[in-house]
């Protein structure tokens, strides 16, 4: 059987052993007896050492009565020596702090309620759509200046057609080519002055797009009689005059403009 | 009482120096109690209360207010009475070499105890057990003091002695070794 060591038994008496060693170290003592000697005398040493112990042997530990009047000396003796607290100056301090972090989360606050009732607020405008207000002069200066470009180029064309050399092949043709392209042109500025309640407009544009479509229908061997007989109708019908007097009643400012222009349509 | 405390250190903080006065009274006998067992004497634990609480309001602006201040300033006064028996002990060094030397107990015992003989046998006892309490080293001394007399933990001795709870606990067992060597001796002596 192995006995206790004397620091065991300090640590038992003291009960700074575990709780299982000391259940274990109870059961020891209860069936050692020499340890459990050791134990007794160790525990009657202890007790001794103690103010008040039986054979008072320490009784030099047993302190002085400390009543009332021992408190009220020492602060006697310590009151003179003790420098206040800068209190104020502590307490603004601190007031400072706090009211600084104050400060910054009242702020905080504020921007993030401004940032939301920004969102709030744009969520429950109606949408703006751009408007563009239609110009009522648009429409008819459009037509206008395409008609204006049409009219200079179909003045052009009649001019060189009325000189033309009808025998001369290689002048027809850039002719006929010329009407292909302006018969388009042609028909939709004869719809917009039919739409516009324009019945001289009208009228002439039909017989300048029934001119071009006899132009423009023609084969590559241009017949030179057929082109004889278009100069006769034009002339007879003074269709370059009519042309040109319609060319005049558009002003230069927007002929100009709408020359300008003229890609865009 | 506690909270009490806690009233006062605010009062103090906020300038109030006699606020302190209900602390110096209310802790001041449990001070002078643990100052005495771990001093020996009247005198230095008297010194060591008022160093104690010097100290404490010193840093009083570092006192936690979750802490207890009955706790704090005990320790406080703990490590001033620790301070004060460790530049003690360099001075009394002969005085403990010196304690196997009957003639020179006699003197020590003959002021305190003067008159018949068994009053004297008795002052002679008390001698040298406050000289095998003071061969004890500071660290020793106070671990004892603080397991022994103040029934306090382990932990709470390692915590004010600033060392580890197992390095304590060696203390108060190397203590004990050494006073039970002491009063065997006495006892073959009487």
């Amino acid at each position: 059987m192995n006995h206790l060591s004397e620091e065991e038994l300090v640590d038992y008496y003291y009960g700074e052993d575990a709780a299982g060693d000391r259940a274990e170290t109870g059961r020891h003592l209860e069936a050692c007896t020499q340890c459990a000697q050791a134990y007794r005398d160790l525990e009657c040493d202890l007790k001794e050492i103690k103010a008040g112990g039986e054979s008072q042997a320490f009784a030099f530990l047993e302190t002085p009565t400390g009543d009332a009047s021992y408190g009220r000396g020492v602060w006697a003796a310590l009151a003179s020596s003790l420098e206040p607290y800068p209190a104020r100056k502590r307490a603004g301090l601190r007031l400072s702090l706090w009211q600084g972090l104050a400060y910054a989360a009242a702020c905080a606050v504020l921007a993030t309620c401004a940032f939301y009732a920004g969102r709030q607020w744009e969520h429950h405008q109606p949408p703006v759509v751009a408007h563009v207000a239609p110009r009522p002069a648009v429409k008819q200066p459009v037509v206008i200046v395409v008609l204006g470009d049409h009219l200079d180029r179909s003045e052009r064309l009649l001019v060189e057609l009325k000189h033309t050399d009808a025998d001369n092949e290689q002048m027809a043709v850039p002719l006929r080519d010329e009407a292909r392209t302006l018969l388009a042109a042609n028909r939709v500025c004869r719809q917009n002055a039919k739409n516009s309640d324009d019945p001289a407009l009208t009228k002439a544009l039909g017989r300048l797009d029934h001119l071009l479509a006899e132009l423009a229908s023609q084969p590559d061997d241009l017949d030179p009689a057929t082109i004889e007989r278009l100069q006769k109708e034009m002339n007879q019908g003074n269709l370059l005059f009519e042309v040109r007097v319609l060319r005049t009643r558009i002003p230069d400012r927007q002929a100009s403009a709408g020359r300008s222009q003229g890609g865009t349509i | 009482m506690g909270e009490n405390d806690h009233a006062a250190v605010r009062a103090i903080l906020a300038g109030d120096t006699d606020a302190y006065a209900v602390l110096v009274m209310r802790h001041s006998a449990t001070l002078f109690r643990v100052a005495y067992r771990i001093t020996g004497n009247q005198a230095d634990a008297d010194d060591v209360v008022q160093e104690a609480f010097l100290r404490g309001y010193r840093k009083l602006d570092g006192f936690e207010s979750r802490s207890n201040f009955g706790t704090w300033i005990y320790r406080i006064a703990v490590r001033c009475a620790l301070d004060r028996i460790d530049g003690r002990k360099a001075d009394e060094r002969n005085r403990v070499s010196e304690e196997t030397d009957p003639e020179q107990q006699a003197v020590q015992v003959a002021d305190q105890a003067a008159g018949p003989e068994r009053l004297l046998l008795s002052a002679e006892i008390a001698a040298m057990q406050k000289m095998a309490l003071r061969s004890l080293t500071p660290t020793e001394r106070t671990a004892f003091v603080l397991r022994h007399l103040e029934d306090r933990t382990t932990e709470e001795i390692a915590a004010v002695l600033g060392i580890a709870p197992n390095a304590a606990k060696q203390a108060v067992f190397r203590a004990v070794q050494k006073l039970r060597l002491r009063l065997a001796t006495l006892r073959v002596r009487t």
